[in-house]
């Protein structure tokens, strides 16, 4: 596009930020990338994006958009075999309802278009449950994630009452924003691919990563997730460092509503087995990385792990240019500010915290069905612990509350108070001790839920 | 989004060539058309281009350019359906070859783009040999022609030629310039289209035309053909009617030069049975008729036949709606390049549009066909005339050359 709106950003530029310029070749997009895959990826998301631009936008969503996909087959012959395979094909599902989730999370078609197409994504050293592989796009602002196609027909099952679910919320929840989903095929494998929006800033860095459920069994990072660069620690870990995140009341108040909505709706669905992705951005440990970057006074490559997770050898969150992004085009950030409407999930430390902190809390992996969970577990016939089939022995409805329980104890300040039996679903049969405070919970050593 | 990004764009934009920033990408094309084929065509060509425009422009043409091709097969399931056929297949045939061919006449991809599928392509009331259809892009630019497999492998056969012949004379030939090759499949039929420029004037009315061979058996138009608002008269008519064409010295020396190295090259090709398309453009008469519609007055929609009163749809893409607005008579060189006023002592004002078309018919292809058939034709359908490539040249061009005297 045009060049002028790099210029005008530049000039502007964030003086705590080295805002790297990338002249990625605007109009020529080659979808270059290092594996034919993320070609095919950013090839698909040009094509659909632009068949997209050619179908008007309905009223209203209808039945049939929900049962529907857009299927292309490619086959050149001796053409454009630079950049892309010969052959491949490419699948989205339900375009039109992916369409308007896009809308209603506030995110503009172009600039989705834009950041999964200018440039490749990057691979992510995250690890989802069974390894799945994710990426993020070039500017940080999405994730990709590699699923199965039992997650597909679990998505198919709960899109019309997800769908419904944002519309009634406006949009205002801390579940992943589905924005698309694909199938690709390159060399006759099929991946399905997912993308939603990124629970991390696509400019300030996470320095560090919880993923907690509110379950005891297990929880706590390997030595070897110790050891990557930004390990992903679990509900273990932040207990025993008596971790607390400092966010004020009001902030508390507004999270918390929002977790119990989301929960709830998750438990009539029998989903369980989902996180809560906590990232922290330490702003003065920022600063300083900036400081130190600049006095190497290099333009570094823009090589990061993905989920503004990159610590000392990557950039440390510059945004990358976009001219589709208005705020590129004026205004600059202080240190530990963003702009809410892109990351919709930062939460500033309250004033008074000890340390000046940004963070990113949302729930990410609800594609776990109980009943698929319980076929699995009976074919297993074991009881599994460890990153990879973690069972707990609960249904939905008390997966949401032990997770809502946890969470509402995360946070600096008096713990709210437990939900009443009115607000409880007639027919839980949780155990005794969920009902009370959770102090005692939280401080109670890691033990087995007898059932 | 940065909307100002737009504005400054489009002001840095080139002046040189009409190679203007175009957002109006951002339009919204729903390829309606009357016939799902017209649809997928547009679609088709609408995605050819975006494709292309995210190759990078190589500095020359490979032999594996000539033997490529693009195919896409689209499924679509309860997605899209309002406008295109839920499954189709289209195959662009050497599109790196089609896009240097473009370039090197003059057309912009964008504009090229815009032209055929910004809005449907127009039924043509032309008939080619062995009647195939043909339409027109809504802008009237362009035609596309419906051909057979068989033209699809001869136009694959005399391409490199022809492209080698187009770089060396600079474009400026009277062959037709092919654009563009494809093959369309909905409903499991394969079509094979070919688009050319528009011998005729995107504008200008043509209110009679003629097809000439320079061949005398049975070169007449049927009386059915004559009862079409806009015949295609033919040789014998032409001679019978004492039609004359009033060109000035100098055109006649660059037209007949031209045309001299075009069968030349096609001789050379073993092309042959091709014809001079002319159409005749009367400026007196177009502007009685332009008098005559609006006193009418009604709104067109754009939807005129072959023989309209020529007035300019809405082409945004075309620069010249950026200039003053052409006076009787006039027109824009680089857009109908076949056009040639008449002289001024000509009888009537008038414009000629004169090119070669339907090139791909091959003499091998033609004996054996007549070998098969074991009978000499008349008429429209098969018209086996008994000489060779190179007698067919000489005799046409004879005869051209002859009617301009």
């Amino acid at each position: 596009m045009s060049a002028n709106c790099t210029s005008a950003a530049a000039v502007s530029a964030s003086k705590t930020k080295t805002k790297k310029k990338h002249f990625i070749g605007q109009k020529v997009k080659l979808f270059r990338a290092s594996e034919p895959i993320l070609s095919v990826f950013m090839w698909g998301v040009n094509h659909t994006v632009n068949e997209l631009s050619n179908v008007p936008v309905p009223v209203m969503l209808m039945p049939d958009d929900f049962k529907a996909y857009s299927k292309i087959k490619v086959d050149n012959h001796l053409f454009n075999k630079e950049n892309l395979p010969s052959r491949f094909k490419f699948k989205e599902y339900c375009p039109m309802v992916f369409r308007n989730l896009r809308e209603r999370f506030g995110i503009d078609d172009q600039d989705y278009q834009n950041s999964l197409t200018r440039s490749a994504p990057l691979n992510s050293d995250s690890q989802g449950r069974f390894g799945n592989r994710f990426l993020c796009s070039y500017d940080h602002r999405f994730v990709i994630k590699t699923i199965s196609s039992e997650d597909i027909a679990e998505m198919h099952s709960i899109l019309k009452k997800y769908h419904q679910f944002i519309v009634e919320c406006h949009g205002n929840t801390l579940l992943p924003q589905f924005l698309g989903m694909y199938r690709l095929t390159v060399d006759g494998v099929e991946t399905y691919m997912v993308v939603t929006r990124n629970v991390f800033s696509h400019r300030l860095t996470v320095h560090r990563k919880y993923d907690l459920k509110g379950s005891t069994v297990s929880r706590e990072a390997s030595d070897k997730e110790k050891a990557k660069e930004l390990p992903t620690f679990k509900d273990n870990d932040f207990l025993n460092e008596g971790q607390k995140l400092q966010i004020g009341d009001d902030n508390k108040k507004y999270f918390l509503e929002k977790l119990k909505r989301d929960v709830e709706f998750l438990a009539t669905l029998k989903i369980m087995d989902y996180s809560l992705l906590v990232g922290i951005h330490d702003v003065e440990r920022a600063e300083q990385e900036e400081m130190d970057v600049e006095g190497a006074g290099e333009e570094e490559e823009y090589e990061n792990d993905g989920m503004g997770g990159g610590a000392l050898t990557g950039s440390f969150g510059t945004p990358p240019d976009s001219p589709g992004n208005p705020l590129n085009c004026g205004g600059f950030f202080g240190p530990g500010e963003f702009d809410p409407s892109v990351d919709v999930y930062a939460i500033k430390s309250r004033d008074g915290a000890g340390k000046k902190e940004v963070y990113f809390m949302a729930i990410i992996d609800i594609l776990t069905h109980y009943d698929a969970k319980k076929k699995a577990a009976h074919a297993a016939k074991t009881v599994k612990h460890g990153a990879g089939a973690e069972i707990s022995t609960v249904n939905p409805e008390q997966y949401s509350k032990r997770f809502y329980e946890f969470m509402s104890n995360i946070f600096v300040g008096p713990t709210p108070p437990p939900p009443t039996h009115a607000q409880l679903r007639p027919g839980g049969t949780g155990p005794s001790h969920l009902l009370h405070s959770s102090s005692s919970f939280l401080f109670a050593p890691a033990r087995k839920l007898s059932h | 989004k940065c909307s100002n990004s737009s504005s400054i764009a489009a002001s840095i934009a080139s002046k040189t060539k009409t190679k203007k920033k175009h957002f109006v990408a951002q339009k919204v094309k729903l390829f309606r058309a009357s016939d799902p084929l017209l649809s997928v065509l547009m679609w088709g060509v609408n995605h050819s281009i975006n494709e292309l425009s995210h190759i990078q422009i190589p500095i020359m043409l490979m032999p594996d350019d000539f033997k490529a091709y693009s195919k896409i097969k689209v499924d679509n399931h309860l997605f899209n359906k309002e406008n295109m056929p839920s499954h189709f297949k289209f195959k662009e045939y050497c599109p790196l070859v089609f896009r240097n061919l473009r370039e090197r006449f003059g057309i912009d991809d964008q504009e090229f783009s815009n032209s055929l599928t910004r809005s449907a392509p127009l039924n043509s009331d032309a008939q080619g040999r062995s009647g195939a259809r043909f339409h027109t892009s809504y802008d009237k630019r362009y035609v596309i022609k419906t051909i057979s497999s068989e033209d699809v492998a001869e136009m694959h056969n005399i391409l490199k030629k022809y492209h080698q012949f187009i770089v060396e004379c600079h474009g400026n030939t009277l062959l037709p310039q092919f654009l563009g090759m494809y093959r369309l499949t909905v409903d499991g039929d394969e079509t094979y289209m070919i688009v050319t420029r528009n011998v005729f004037s995107h504008r200008l009315s043509v209110y009679k035309k003629y097809d000439l061979k320079g061949s005398t058996v049975a070169r007449e138009a049927s009386d059915k053909e004559k009862a079409k608002e806009l015949p295609t008269y033919k040789d014998n008519d032409f001679i019978n009617d004492g039609q004359k064409i009033y060109i000035d010295g100098e055109n006649k020396k660059m037209f007949l030069e031209k045309l001299r190295k075009d069968v030349e090259f096609l001789a050379q090709l073993k092309l042959m049975d091709y014809s001079l398309l002319v159409g005749i453009h009367d400026v007196e008469r177009a502007e009685q008729e332009e008098v005559d519609s609006e006193d009418n007055e009604a709104e067109d929609d754009g939807e005129s036949d072959g023989g309209g009163v020529g007035t300019p749809p809405d082409s945004p893409s075309n620069t010249l709606d950026s200039t003053k607005p052409l006076s009787p008579g006039e027109f824009d060189p680089s857009i109908d390049v076949y056009a040639i006023k008449s002289n001024d002592g000509a009888p009537r004002k008038e414009v000629y549009f004169m090119a070669i078309i339907d090139i791909l018919q091959h003499y091998d292809a033609k004996k054996k066909a007549a070998h098969a058939a074991k009978t000499v034709k008349h008429g429209a359908g098969a018209e086996i005339s008994t000489v060779n490539p190179e007698q067919y040249s000489k005799r046409f061009y004879d005869f051209i050359a002859t009617i301009l005297s």
